[in-house]
């Protein structure tokens, strides 16, 4: 028996150091902060929507404030949260609502994809057709009052004028107007002071009759043609610089970074003057193969003209938002070319670019 | 070692089920499809008569290696997996870096070039890698992933100053010029310009970072990745590989 006992000791020693494990990391958002920028402007589009762990979902939002932006999009995927009884698991969404609020940020909440039990049998996650529409306007409304004076916007759906974003539906600009309709009425009873934009258009040069979508051109006026203007507060839309620089002339044939300003004329035109316009995806791509990339320090310096260009001609836009801040994990595509911070934290030198101007004055 | 690839190879025949694999399909009709997306120069560029580049002569010679014919099929850049996993082609070779993530549906060849980044260093330069960089001044692309990884090393070697540069021809010029003491470039980039320079300048021969480029076959192709492997080792060993690199980024 002694010789067995220092064996004995030490097997106990072994079990006892296995029990002394840490406690987990508490992560708490902590008391607001202020985001310091001298170009409030600035916005960025996170993508914490498959980011698990608390600590990430902060740190990405702490950076995001430290860079002066003092704006987030972030998607919120009905697909995930709601279930076919009603129940809706809000503890990833407050998680993040939570974490933005504290940094002292302000979301505009992009709410899109529908549950299984909401489609067809082998549909896509994004296809929505109008026997889902009550469905998709009680989640908005839920996340509407939940969050009320936390998130101040929500986005109904996403590029509606491409086929895929409704799962490759044959829609028309009629059925977008129709969701407005339908999800409208239902958010604003449930928080009045939710900001409800519309469009979130695609750029794109699709003709009439194209499989994959329409240009957002047609699709605008088409909307407008419908009724939509009735139905939302403030237009989001998507604008990318592609190989030109921001200060490029616009024109119909051409996607660049001023096609806002054709969107804006349509506006006009069906006297909305008066509605904002949010810039909620934008910016340039330093891919080295991708043909729509340019180089790297030509992607810093296109993106903090358009920031200038956007805050001196365009008093109508109230954000323009990057796509995109940072992604969980690489993605091994071009996407990760879109990024100002990598998955390890590690911030791109166009966000030390970025952080720097939103410090300056001029 | 020839010996041993084909007993690989025997088992893999013996082991896999032939109906499953591209192999047999491929070798009944004498044809290899290839998938590339042909806007990347200097790897893949079609113009209207035309198509040329590294990955094309890549293919070609994999294929004369294997006697079989080549066929060239365009996606973009996008969808080529897209393409090998609706059989759009039986392999790709464009340039792609190995995908840890992509292994459950695609396997991947033993790689034939290394992206990654590269010291550029006058000749005769005591600068062999990272550990030769104290009070050195390190030029890189302004906003590259060379310059992320300039930043890093600024924060951990004594004296080193990050020069951020407009340009690959910037940097090269700096380091030319002495306004540098060594520059990190992309290996593709690095080639490219190197070779327009009138610089005595050269690569120090240990990559900073890995971005292999290799073949891709789906995941079930066994046997054809297993002729493909083979036929791009003898490619390697008879030198073929490497006069493919020196035509196509080491210029004329």
């Amino acid at each position: 028996m002694p010789v067995y006992r220092p064996a004995l000791r030490l097997l106990l020693l072994i079990f006892l150091l296995t029990l002394l494990q840490p406690n987990p990391v508490l992560v708490t958002p902590g008391p607001r902060q202020q985001v310091i920028t001298h170009h409030p402007v600035i916005g960025v589009h996170t993508r914490l929507t498959d980011e698990v762990e608390p600590w990430k979902i902060q740190r990405s939002l702490q950076l995001v404030r430290e860079m002066g932006s003092p704006w987030i999009v972030e998607f919120f995927p009905w697909a995930y949260y709601q279930a076919e009884d009603g129940y809706i698991a809000w503890e990833h969404q407050d998680l993040v609502v939570e974490h933005a609020y504290a940094q002292g940020l302000t979301i505009i909440a992009r709410l899109g994809w529908t549950p299984a039990w909401a489609r067809p049998p082998d549909t896509p996650i994004a296809y929505l057709d109008e026997t889902a529409y009550p469905a998709f306007a009680q989640y908005a409304a839920a996340f509407a009052q939940r969050y009320r004076g936390k998130v101040e916007y929500l986005i109904v759906g996403n590029e509606p004028n491409l086929s895929r974003e409704w799962g490759y539906r044959q829609t028309t600009p009629a059925d977008y107007v129709e969701l407005l309709r339908v999800v409208y009425p239902a958010v604003k009873a449930a928080n009045p002071d939710i900001v409800v934009l519309g469009g979130a258009l695609a750029p794109t040069l699709e003709p009439i009759g194209s499989a994959q979508g329409l240009n957002d051109l047609d699709y605008l006026r088409q909307m407008y043609e419908g009724g939509a203007a009735a139905y939302f507060d403030g237009l989001a839309v998507h604008t990318y610089g592609f190989n030109f620089p921001p200060h490029a002339e616009p024109a119909p044939d051409i996607l660049n970074f001023r096609r806002v300003e054709l969107l804006r004329d349509i506006m006009v035109a069906y006297g909305d003057e008066a509605t904002d316009m949010y810039i909620t995806e934008m910016g340039w791509n330093d891919h080295p193969r991708w043909t729509m990339a340019v180089r790297p320090a030509q992607r810093i310096q296109y993106t903090l003209d358009a920031f200038r260009y956007a805050e001196t001609y365009w008093p109508y836009v109230k954000v323009a938002a990057l796509w995109m801040f940072r992604l969980p994990a690489p993605d091994r595509s071009h996407m990760d070319y879109f990024t100002l911070v990598t998955p390890e934290f590690v911030t791109k030198p166009i966000y030390q670019e970025i952080r720097q101007w939103a410090r300056d004055e001029g | 070692m020839k010996g041993w690839l084909w007993l690989m190879i025997g088992l893999l025949v013996v082991g896999c089920g032939r109906a499953e694999d591209s192999w047999q399909r491929v070798q009944e009709n004498g044809v290899l499809h290839v998938g590339l997306d042909p806007t990347y120069p200097p790897f893949a560029v079609a113009t209207t008569d035309d198509l040329f580049g590294f990955d094309v002569d890549l293919a070609r010679a994999l294929a004369d290696e294997l006697g079989l014919q080549v066929q060239f099929a365009y996606f973009g850049y996008d969808g080529l997996y897209d393409a090998l996993g609706a059989r759009q082609a039986d392999v790709l070779i464009s340039a792609l870096i190995i995908d840890p993530t992509r292994t459950r549906d695609f396997a991947y060849s033993d790689p034939y070039f290394n992206a990654g980044q590269m010291l550029l260093v006058p000749a005769g330069s005591p600068i062999n890698g990272p550990a030769d960089l104290r009070q050195t001044t390190l030029a890189v692309e302004l906003g590259s992933e060379g310059h992320v990884q300039g930043l890093a090393w600024g924060r951990q070697i004594v004296g080193l100053m990050v020069l951020p540069l407009n340009s690959p021809e910037q940097v090269i010029e700096a380091v030319g010029q002495k306004e540098a003491d060594a520059a990190l470039l992309d290996h593709i980039n690095a080639r490219l310009h190197l070779a327009q320079t009138d610089y005595d300048l050269h690569l120090a021969p240990t990559p900073i970072t890995v971005e292999p480029y290799a073949l891709v076959v789906r995941a079930q192709d066994k046997q054809l990745l297993a002729h493909l492997n083979i036929a791009l080792h003898t490619l390697t060993t008879n030198g073929t590989l490497d006069r493919l690199s020196t035509h196509w980024l080491d210029g004329p």
